[in-house]
Protein backbone atom coordinates (compact mmCIF):
# COMPACT_ATOMS: atom_id res chain seq x y z
CA UNK A 1 0.00 0.00 0.00
CA UNK A 2 2.88 2.50 0.88
CA UNK A 3 3.91 1.63 -2.71
CA UNK A 4 1.53 4.27 -3.82
CA UNK A 5 2.86 7.67 -3.10
CA UNK A 6 6.36 6.74 -4.74
CA UNK A 7 3.95 4.70 -8.28
CA UNK A 8 2.31 8.47 -8.17
CA UNK A 9 5.73 10.61 -8.11
CA UNK A 10 7.41 8.50 -10.60
CA UNK A 11 4.57 8.88 -12.90
CA UNK A 12 3.95 12.88 -12.12
CA UNK A 13 7.92 12.80 -12.74
CA UNK A 14 7.58 11.19 -16.05
CA UNK A 15 4.96 13.24 -17.74
CA UNK A 16 7.57 15.99 -16.95
CA UNK A 17 8.63 15.03 -20.32
CA UNK A 18 5.59 15.01 -22.08
CA UNK A 19 5.12 17.92 -20.81
CA UNK A 20 8.47 19.68 -21.53
CA UNK A 21 8.15 18.05 -25.08
CA UNK A 22 4.89 19.90 -25.84
CA UNK A 23 5.74 23.09 -24.69
CA UNK A 24 8.97 22.89 -26.86
CA UNK A 25 7.03 21.57 -30.03
CA UNK A 26 4.65 24.39 -29.47
CA UNK A 27 7.44 27.01 -29.53
CA UNK A 28 8.76 26.02 -32.46
CA UNK A 29 6.05 24.52 -34.43
CA UNK A 30 4.40 27.37 -34.67
CA UNK A 31 7.16 29.94 -36.27
CA UNK A 32 8.33 27.17 -38.35
CA UNK A 33 4.54 26.52 -39.56
CA UNK A 34 3.42 29.67 -40.55
CA UNK A 35 7.08 29.71 -42.65
CA UNK A 36 6.06 26.35 -44.02
CA UNK A 37 2.61 28.03 -45.44
CA UNK A 38 4.54 31.10 -46.97
CA UNK A 39 6.39 28.69 -48.73
CA UNK A 40 3.36 26.98 -49.75
CA UNK A 41 1.64 29.98 -51.00
CA UNK A 42 4.91 31.15 -52.85
CA UNK A 43 4.60 32.57 -56.34
CA UNK A 44 7.39 30.38 -57.09
CA UNK A 45 6.39 27.77 -58.34
CA UNK A 46 9.55 25.27 -57.68
CA UNK A 47 9.88 26.22 -54.13
CA UNK A 48 6.14 25.70 -53.86
CA UNK A 49 6.09 22.59 -55.28
CA UNK A 50 8.88 21.42 -52.86
CA UNK A 51 7.37 22.85 -49.54
CA UNK A 52 3.73 20.87 -50.35
CA UNK A 53 5.55 17.69 -51.32
CA UNK A 54 7.22 18.10 -47.81
CA UNK A 55 4.26 18.45 -46.10
CA UNK A 56 2.32 15.71 -48.37
CA UNK A 57 5.07 13.73 -46.78
CA UNK A 58 5.07 14.35 -43.22
CA UNK A 59 1.27 14.41 -43.06
CA UNK A 60 1.27 11.27 -45.52
CA UNK A 61 3.37 8.48 -42.66
CA UNK A 62 2.86 7.96 -39.54
CA UNK A 63 4.43 10.39 -36.45
CA UNK A 64 5.51 6.96 -34.91
CA UNK A 65 7.44 6.03 -38.07
CA UNK A 66 8.93 9.60 -38.59
CA UNK A 67 10.06 9.38 -35.03
CA UNK A 68 11.92 6.10 -35.07
CA UNK A 69 13.32 7.63 -39.17
CA UNK A 70 14.70 10.80 -37.40
CA UNK A 71 16.37 9.15 -34.39
CA UNK A 72 17.91 6.03 -36.16
CA UNK A 73 18.25 7.47 -39.41
CA UNK A 74 21.26 9.63 -39.54
CA UNK A 75 23.41 6.34 -37.73
CA UNK A 76 21.86 3.96 -40.09
CA UNK A 77 22.69 6.07 -43.15
CA UNK A 78 26.33 6.15 -41.77
CA UNK A 79 26.10 9.95 -42.44
CA UNK A 80 28.41 12.19 -40.26
CA UNK A 81 25.81 13.42 -38.13
CA UNK A 82 24.15 11.52 -35.09
CA UNK A 83 22.26 12.16 -32.02
CA UNK A 84 24.28 11.83 -29.15
CA UNK A 85 23.50 8.60 -27.10
CA UNK A 86 21.70 8.00 -24.10
CA UNK A 87 18.26 10.02 -22.73
CA UNK A 88 19.19 13.70 -23.75
CA UNK A 89 19.82 12.43 -27.64
CA UNK A 90 16.54 10.23 -27.37
CA UNK A 91 15.01 13.43 -25.94
CA UNK A 92 16.29 15.96 -28.73
CA UNK A 93 15.22 13.65 -31.51
CA UNK A 94 11.57 13.09 -30.71
CA UNK A 95 11.34 16.78 -30.30
CA UNK A 96 12.85 17.68 -33.76
CA UNK A 97 10.69 15.19 -34.98
CA UNK A 98 7.49 16.49 -33.25
CA UNK A 99 8.14 19.97 -34.16
CA UNK A 100 8.39 19.37 -37.95
CA UNK A 101 4.92 16.82 -37.82
CA UNK A 102 3.59 19.62 -36.05
CA UNK A 103 4.67 22.48 -38.09
CA UNK A 104 3.30 20.81 -41.44
CA UNK A 105 0.18 20.53 -39.70
CA UNK A 106 0.07 24.31 -38.24
CA UNK A 107 0.95 25.69 -41.81
CA UNK A 108 -1.89 24.19 -43.35
CA UNK A 109 -4.53 25.42 -40.90
CA UNK A 110 -2.36 29.30 -40.97
CA UNK A 111 -2.77 28.73 -45.33
CA UNK A 112 -6.22 28.41 -45.07
CA UNK A 113 -6.75 31.00 -42.28
CA UNK A 114 -4.28 33.39 -44.53
CA UNK A 115 -6.01 32.60 -47.29
CA UNK A 116 -9.57 33.38 -46.00
CA UNK A 117 -8.72 36.95 -45.41
CA UNK A 118 -10.54 39.21 -47.99
CA UNK A 119 -8.50 40.81 -50.59
CA UNK A 120 -9.97 44.08 -49.31
CA UNK A 121 -7.86 44.35 -46.31
CA UNK A 122 -4.73 44.07 -48.15
CA UNK A 123 -5.73 46.53 -50.65
CA UNK A 124 -6.85 49.11 -47.92
CA UNK A 125 -3.48 48.40 -46.46
CA UNK A 126 -1.57 48.99 -49.93
CA UNK A 127 -3.67 52.65 -51.52
CA UNK A 128 -2.83 53.38 -47.49
CA UNK A 129 1.25 53.32 -48.57
CA UNK A 130 2.07 50.72 -46.28
CA UNK A 131 4.28 47.74 -47.27
CA UNK A 132 3.63 44.11 -47.51
CA UNK A 133 5.27 43.23 -44.22
CA UNK A 134 3.63 45.84 -42.82
CA UNK A 135 0.17 44.88 -43.58
CA UNK A 136 1.11 41.62 -43.13
CA UNK A 137 1.97 42.11 -39.60
CA UNK A 138 -0.12 44.95 -38.49
CA UNK A 139 -3.47 44.06 -40.56
CA UNK A 140 -3.42 40.50 -41.26
CA UNK A 141 -2.10 38.54 -38.88
CA UNK A 142 -4.65 39.22 -36.21
CA UNK A 143 -7.39 38.24 -37.83
CA UNK A 144 -6.09 35.75 -39.20
CA UNK A 145 -4.77 34.03 -35.23
CA UNK A 146 -8.84 34.60 -34.49
CA UNK A 147 -9.79 32.59 -37.26
CA UNK A 148 -7.85 29.65 -36.66
CA UNK A 149 -7.67 29.16 -33.32
CA UNK A 150 -10.71 26.35 -32.84
CA UNK A 151 -8.67 24.56 -35.41
CA UNK A 152 -5.19 25.35 -33.88
CA UNK A 153 -6.90 24.25 -30.65
CA UNK A 154 -7.93 20.95 -31.99
CA UNK A 155 -4.12 20.08 -32.88
CA UNK A 156 -2.86 21.73 -29.71
CA UNK A 157 -4.91 19.55 -27.35
CA UNK A 158 -3.88 16.57 -29.70
CA UNK A 159 -0.53 17.20 -29.11
CA UNK A 160 -0.74 16.79 -25.63
CA UNK A 161 -1.87 12.78 -26.15
CA UNK A 162 1.00 12.23 -29.35
CA UNK A 163 3.59 13.13 -26.83
CA UNK A 164 3.30 9.76 -25.47
CA UNK A 165 4.44 8.36 -28.63
CA UNK A 166 8.43 9.31 -27.79
CA UNK A 167 8.51 6.37 -25.85
CA UNK A 168 8.65 4.44 -29.20
CA UNK A 169 12.51 5.94 -29.53
CA UNK A 170 12.56 5.24 -25.47
CA UNK A 171 11.85 8.42 -24.22
CA UNK A 172 10.74 7.62 -20.23
CA UNK A 173 7.77 9.22 -20.72
CA UNK A 174 4.51 8.92 -18.32
CA UNK A 175 2.93 5.92 -20.66
CA UNK A 176 6.30 3.71 -20.83
CA UNK A 177 6.79 4.37 -16.90
CA UNK A 178 3.41 2.99 -16.33
CA UNK A 179 3.94 0.28 -18.58
CA UNK A 180 6.67 -0.69 -16.51
CA UNK A 181 4.08 -1.48 -13.81
CA UNK A 182 2.22 -3.21 -15.90
CA UNK A 183 4.74 -5.63 -17.01
CA UNK A 184 5.15 -6.25 -13.06
CA UNK A 185 1.64 -7.21 -12.78
CA UNK A 186 0.02 -3.57 -12.11
CA UNK A 187 -2.33 -2.41 -13.91
CA UNK A 188 -3.53 0.91 -12.33
CA UNK A 189 -1.09 3.20 -12.78
CA UNK A 190 -1.63 3.03 -16.62
CA UNK A 191 -4.98 4.23 -15.75
CA UNK A 192 -3.88 6.51 -13.70
CA UNK A 193 -2.34 8.35 -16.66
CA UNK A 194 -5.42 9.22 -18.14
CA UNK A 195 -5.92 11.36 -15.21
CA UNK A 196 -2.57 13.32 -15.83
CA UNK A 197 -3.69 13.63 -19.60
CA UNK A 198 -7.20 14.78 -18.90
CA UNK A 199 -6.61 17.45 -16.47
CA UNK A 200 -3.60 18.76 -18.43
CA UNK A 201 -6.54 19.31 -21.65
CA UNK A 202 -8.92 20.58 -19.05
CA UNK A 203 -6.86 23.21 -18.37
CA UNK A 204 -5.59 24.00 -22.24
CA UNK A 205 -9.42 24.05 -23.07
CA UNK A 206 -10.22 26.49 -20.48
CA UNK A 207 -7.11 29.25 -21.59
CA UNK A 208 -8.28 28.64 -25.37
CA UNK A 209 -11.80 29.35 -24.45
CA UNK A 210 -10.19 32.23 -22.66
CA UNK A 211 -8.18 32.85 -25.75
CA UNK A 212 -10.94 33.12 -28.18
CA UNK A 213 -12.94 35.38 -25.86
CA UNK A 214 -10.12 37.50 -25.56
CA UNK A 215 -10.26 38.03 -29.54
CA UNK A 216 -14.21 38.53 -29.17
CA UNK A 217 -13.87 42.14 -29.25
CA UNK A 218 -13.84 42.11 -33.07
CA UNK A 219 -15.48 40.89 -36.11
CA UNK A 220 -13.70 39.83 -38.89
CA UNK B 1 -3.24 73.87 -62.95
CA UNK B 2 -3.33 70.27 -64.31
CA UNK B 3 -2.63 67.44 -61.38
CA UNK B 4 -3.65 64.37 -63.15
CA UNK B 5 -2.85 63.12 -66.49
CA UNK B 6 -4.21 59.84 -67.93
CA UNK B 7 -2.94 58.99 -71.13
CA UNK B 8 -3.79 56.17 -73.79
CA UNK B 9 -4.56 53.60 -70.55
CA UNK B 10 -5.41 50.21 -71.73
CA UNK B 11 -6.16 47.06 -69.91
CA UNK B 12 -7.16 43.43 -70.69
CA UNK B 13 -8.31 40.79 -68.59
CA UNK B 14 -7.56 37.82 -71.11
CA UNK B 15 -9.24 37.82 -73.95
CA UNK B 16 -11.36 40.58 -72.27
CA UNK B 17 -10.68 44.02 -73.38
CA UNK B 18 -11.66 46.12 -70.37
CA UNK B 19 -9.90 49.51 -70.73
CA UNK B 20 -9.10 51.19 -74.39
CA UNK B 21 -7.78 54.21 -75.19
CA UNK B 22 -8.47 55.51 -71.86
CA UNK B 23 -7.33 59.22 -71.79
CA UNK B 24 -8.97 62.31 -69.23
CA UNK B 25 -7.01 65.13 -66.99
CA UNK B 26 -7.88 66.51 -64.25
CA UNK B 27 -7.46 70.23 -62.66
CA UNK B 28 -6.21 70.86 -58.88
CA UNK B 29 -9.52 71.29 -57.12
CA UNK B 30 -11.89 69.50 -59.49
CA UNK B 31 -14.37 67.04 -58.80
CA UNK B 32 -14.71 64.49 -61.88
CA UNK B 33 -17.52 62.21 -61.68
CA UNK B 34 -17.50 58.95 -63.61
CA UNK B 35 -20.95 57.30 -64.61
CA UNK B 36 -21.77 54.31 -66.80
CA UNK B 37 -23.13 50.84 -65.96
CA UNK B 38 -21.77 47.75 -64.19
CA UNK B 39 -18.75 46.34 -66.38
CA UNK B 40 -18.24 49.26 -68.47
CA UNK B 41 -14.77 49.50 -67.02
CA UNK B 42 -15.12 52.56 -64.22
CA UNK B 43 -13.82 50.56 -61.34
CA UNK B 44 -10.72 48.76 -62.89
CA UNK B 45 -9.72 52.28 -64.06
CA UNK B 46 -9.64 53.78 -60.38
CA UNK B 47 -7.45 50.41 -59.66
CA UNK B 48 -5.26 51.18 -62.00
CA UNK B 49 -5.11 54.84 -60.85
CA UNK B 50 -4.70 53.48 -57.67
CA UNK B 51 -1.78 50.75 -58.55
CA UNK B 52 -3.85 47.90 -57.73
CA UNK B 53 -4.11 47.26 -61.62
CA UNK B 54 -1.51 47.38 -63.88
CA UNK B 55 -2.59 48.70 -67.39
CA UNK B 56 -1.02 46.84 -70.41
CA UNK B 57 -0.44 50.21 -72.26
CA UNK B 58 -0.36 53.79 -71.60
CA UNK B 59 1.05 56.59 -68.77
CA UNK B 60 -0.10 58.07 -65.42
CA UNK B 61 1.58 61.81 -64.76
CA UNK B 62 0.83 63.70 -61.42
CA UNK B 63 2.16 66.95 -61.09
CA UNK B 64 3.87 66.70 -64.50
CA UNK B 65 5.94 63.53 -62.90
CA UNK B 66 5.49 60.37 -64.89
CA UNK B 67 4.57 58.03 -62.32
CA UNK B 68 3.53 54.83 -64.33
CA UNK B 69 4.26 54.30 -68.14
CA UNK B 70 3.41 50.63 -69.22
CA UNK B 71 6.61 50.97 -71.76
CA UNK B 72 8.86 51.95 -68.87
CA UNK B 73 9.95 49.24 -66.33
CA UNK B 74 11.63 52.02 -63.94
CA UNK B 75 8.41 53.38 -63.18
CA UNK B 76 6.83 49.99 -61.94
CA UNK B 77 9.53 49.38 -59.20
CA UNK B 78 7.32 47.67 -56.50
CA UNK B 79 9.45 49.93 -53.93
CA UNK B 80 8.76 53.10 -55.54
CA UNK B 81 5.05 52.19 -56.89
CA UNK B 82 4.46 52.67 -52.80
CA UNK B 83 5.32 56.21 -51.99
CA UNK B 84 3.08 56.75 -55.80
CA UNK B 85 0.69 55.15 -54.77
CA UNK B 86 0.45 58.41 -51.61
CA UNK B 87 -0.60 60.80 -54.59
CA UNK B 88 -3.80 58.92 -54.57
CA UNK B 89 -6.85 57.88 -51.54
CA UNK B 90 -9.08 55.45 -52.41
CA UNK B 91 -12.33 54.92 -50.82
CA UNK B 92 -13.22 51.22 -51.44
CA UNK B 93 -16.79 50.59 -51.83
CA UNK B 94 -17.05 47.72 -49.22
CA UNK B 95 -14.85 50.21 -46.83
CA UNK B 96 -12.34 47.81 -45.89
CA UNK B 97 -11.97 48.92 -42.77
CA UNK B 98 -9.52 47.23 -40.25
CA UNK B 99 -11.95 45.41 -37.78
CA UNK B 100 -9.11 44.47 -34.89
CA UNK B 101 -8.74 48.35 -34.84
CA UNK B 102 -10.73 51.29 -33.13
CA UNK B 103 -12.21 53.85 -35.32
CA UNK B 104 -9.38 56.29 -34.48
CA UNK B 105 -6.68 53.86 -35.15
CA UNK B 106 -8.16 52.94 -38.35
CA UNK B 107 -7.00 56.65 -39.33
CA UNK B 108 -4.08 56.94 -37.08
CA UNK B 109 -2.78 53.52 -38.29
CA UNK B 110 -1.14 54.52 -41.90
CA UNK B 111 0.26 57.60 -40.50
CA UNK B 112 1.93 56.17 -37.25
CA UNK B 113 3.95 53.46 -39.45
CA UNK B 114 5.31 56.40 -42.21
CA UNK B 115 6.49 58.48 -39.15
CA UNK B 116 8.26 55.35 -37.94
CA UNK B 117 10.07 55.58 -41.16
CA UNK B 118 11.26 58.94 -40.53
CA UNK B 119 14.88 59.51 -39.37
CA UNK B 120 13.62 61.57 -36.37
CA UNK B 121 11.20 59.49 -34.72
CA UNK B 122 13.16 57.84 -32.24
CA UNK B 123 13.88 61.58 -31.03
CA UNK B 124 10.62 63.39 -31.15
CA UNK B 125 8.13 60.40 -31.15
CA UNK B 126 5.96 61.51 -28.35
CA UNK B 127 5.11 64.79 -30.23
CA UNK B 128 4.74 63.44 -33.81
CA UNK B 129 2.13 60.65 -32.03
CA UNK B 130 0.52 63.09 -30.51
CA UNK B 131 0.80 65.32 -34.01
CA UNK B 132 -0.83 62.07 -35.60
CA UNK B 133 -3.46 61.77 -33.07
CA UNK B 134 -4.71 65.66 -33.59
CA UNK B 135 -4.85 65.06 -37.03
CA UNK B 136 -6.99 62.00 -37.00
CA UNK B 137 -9.43 63.91 -34.48
CA UNK B 138 -9.94 66.85 -36.65
CA UNK B 139 -10.52 64.48 -39.63
CA UNK B 140 -13.46 62.53 -37.51
CA UNK B 141 -14.76 65.46 -36.41
CA UNK B 142 -14.84 66.67 -39.84
CA UNK B 143 -16.58 63.99 -40.87
CA UNK B 144 -19.01 63.80 -38.03
CA UNK B 145 -17.73 61.04 -35.62
CA UNK B 146 -16.20 62.48 -32.85
CA UNK B 147 -18.11 60.52 -30.38
CA UNK B 148 -17.19 57.37 -32.00
CA UNK B 149 -13.71 57.46 -31.67
CA UNK B 150 -12.88 54.51 -29.59
CA UNK B 151 -15.74 52.19 -31.53
CA UNK B 152 -15.14 48.96 -33.47
CA UNK B 153 -15.74 49.07 -37.02
CA UNK B 154 -18.55 46.28 -36.29
CA UNK B 155 -19.96 48.35 -33.82
CA UNK B 156 -21.21 51.36 -36.10
CA UNK B 157 -23.40 51.21 -39.00
CA UNK B 158 -22.39 51.07 -42.73
CA UNK B 159 -22.99 54.83 -43.51
CA UNK B 160 -20.59 55.75 -40.54
CA UNK B 161 -18.45 53.43 -41.60
CA UNK B 162 -17.72 54.84 -45.08
CA UNK B 163 -17.51 57.93 -43.10
CA UNK B 164 -14.15 56.62 -41.30
CA UNK B 165 -12.57 55.24 -44.09
CA UNK B 166 -13.42 58.71 -46.12
CA UNK B 167 -11.20 60.12 -42.80
CA UNK B 168 -8.30 57.74 -43.28
CA UNK B 169 -7.45 58.49 -46.51
CA UNK B 170 -7.68 62.22 -46.13
CA UNK B 171 -5.27 61.23 -43.24
CA UNK B 172 -2.27 60.96 -45.63
CA UNK B 173 -3.18 64.02 -47.33
CA UNK B 174 -3.62 62.97 -51.24
CA UNK B 175 -3.34 65.06 -54.25
CA UNK B 176 -6.31 63.46 -55.50
CA UNK B 177 -9.39 61.38 -53.66
CA UNK B 178 -10.67 58.54 -55.48
CA UNK B 179 -14.47 57.44 -55.10
CA UNK B 180 -15.25 53.67 -55.59
CA UNK B 181 -19.16 53.48 -55.59
CA UNK B 182 -19.14 55.01 -51.86
CA UNK B 183 -22.49 54.19 -51.63
CA UNK B 184 -23.27 51.02 -53.39
CA UNK B 185 -22.80 49.06 -50.42
CA UNK B 186 -24.97 51.11 -48.20
CA UNK B 187 -28.72 50.84 -47.16
CA UNK B 188 -30.31 53.71 -48.87
CA UNK B 189 -31.33 55.91 -45.89
CA UNK B 190 -27.46 55.76 -45.14
CA UNK B 191 -26.21 56.84 -48.48
CA UNK B 192 -27.44 60.67 -47.19
CA UNK B 193 -24.77 61.32 -44.87
CA UNK B 194 -21.61 59.84 -46.95
CA UNK B 195 -22.81 61.87 -49.91
CA UNK B 196 -22.75 64.89 -47.12
CA UNK B 197 -19.52 64.17 -46.33
CA UNK B 198 -18.12 64.18 -49.90
CA UNK B 199 -20.30 67.15 -51.04
CA UNK B 200 -18.30 69.18 -48.12
CA UNK B 201 -15.16 68.08 -49.59
CA UNK B 202 -16.01 69.26 -52.93
CA UNK B 203 -16.82 72.69 -51.65
CA UNK B 204 -13.25 72.49 -49.88
CA UNK B 205 -11.77 71.66 -53.61
CA UNK B 206 -10.47 68.70 -52.32
CA UNK B 207 -9.41 66.63 -55.89
CA UNK B 208 -11.84 64.22 -56.23
CA UNK B 209 -12.80 61.26 -58.80
CA UNK B 210 -15.95 59.45 -58.00
CA UNK B 211 -17.03 56.46 -59.80
CA UNK B 212 -20.60 56.62 -58.59
CA UNK B 213 -24.47 55.39 -59.43
CA UNK B 214 -26.18 58.51 -57.90
CA UNK B 215 -26.71 60.21 -60.64
CA UNK B 216 -27.93 63.11 -59.00
CA UNK B 217 -25.34 63.19 -56.89
CA UNK B 218 -22.71 63.13 -59.57
CA UNK B 219 -24.49 66.35 -61.41
CA UNK B 220 -24.99 68.27 -58.63
CA UNK B 221 -21.61 68.01 -57.12
CA UNK B 222 -19.30 67.50 -59.92
CA UNK B 223 -17.23 69.76 -61.87
CA UNK B 224 -16.85 67.65 -64.97
CA UNK B 225 -18.79 64.05 -65.82
CA UNK B 226 -17.08 61.24 -67.64
CA UNK B 227 -19.74 58.62 -69.11
CA UNK B 228 -18.28 55.03 -70.02
CA UNK B 229 -19.17 51.93 -72.09
CA UNK B 230 -17.69 48.80 -72.48
CA UNK B 231 -14.32 50.39 -71.48
CA UNK B 232 -14.30 53.39 -73.70
CA UNK B 233 -14.75 56.83 -72.52
CA UNK B 234 -17.80 57.81 -74.40
CA UNK B 235 -18.71 61.40 -73.62
CA UNK B 236 -17.20 63.63 -71.30
CA UNK B 237 -18.12 67.36 -70.52
CA UNK B 238 -19.82 69.94 -67.99
CA UNK B 239 -22.46 67.60 -65.82
CA UNK B 240 -24.86 70.23 -67.28
CA UNK B 241 -24.05 69.06 -70.57
CA UNK B 242 -23.81 65.12 -70.12
CA UNK B 243 -27.08 65.29 -68.36
CA UNK B 244 -28.83 68.16 -69.77
CA UNK B 245 -28.00 67.35 -73.98
CA UNK B 246 -25.94 64.63 -74.02
CA UNK B 247 -24.10 64.38 -77.55
CA UNK B 248 -24.00 60.60 -78.18
CA UNK B 249 -27.02 58.03 -78.28
CA UNK B 250 -25.06 55.81 -75.98
CA UNK B 251 -24.95 58.31 -73.09
CA UNK B 252 -28.55 59.05 -74.21
CA UNK B 253 -29.82 55.34 -73.84
CA UNK B 254 -28.32 55.10 -70.72
CA UNK B 255 -29.85 58.09 -69.04
CA UNK B 256 -33.03 57.12 -69.92
CA UNK B 257 -32.64 53.50 -68.72
CA UNK B 258 -31.26 55.07 -65.55
CA UNK B 259 -34.32 57.62 -65.17
CA UNK B 260 -36.91 54.69 -65.21
CA UNK B 261 -35.79 53.10 -62.19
Amino acid sequence: MNEIPVIISRLSESFLLNCRLFALTLLFSLPLGLLIAFGSMSRFYPIRWLVRTFVWIIRGTPLMLQLIIIYFGPGLMSLAFSWPSGTSGRFVAATVAFIINYACYFSEIFRGGIESIPKGQYEAGQVLGMTKRQIFFNVILLQVVKRILPPVGNEVITLVKDTALARIIANKEIIMMAGEYTSKGLIWPLFATGIYFLVFVGVLTLLLGWLEKKLNYFRA
Amino acid sequence: MTILEVKDIEKRFGPLQVLDNISFSLVKGETLAIIGSSGSGKTTLLRCINFLERPDKGSIIVNKEVIFDAMDPATQRESEVRKKRLHFGLVFQNFNLFPQYTVLKNVTLALELLAKEHPDYKQEKKAIMEEIQDRARTLLSQVGLSDKLDYYPHMISGGQQQRVAIARALALEPDILCFDEPTSALDPELTGEVLKVIRNLAERNTTMIIVTHEMDFARDVADRVIFMDEGVIVEQGRPEEVFGNPKEERTRQFLTRYNQK
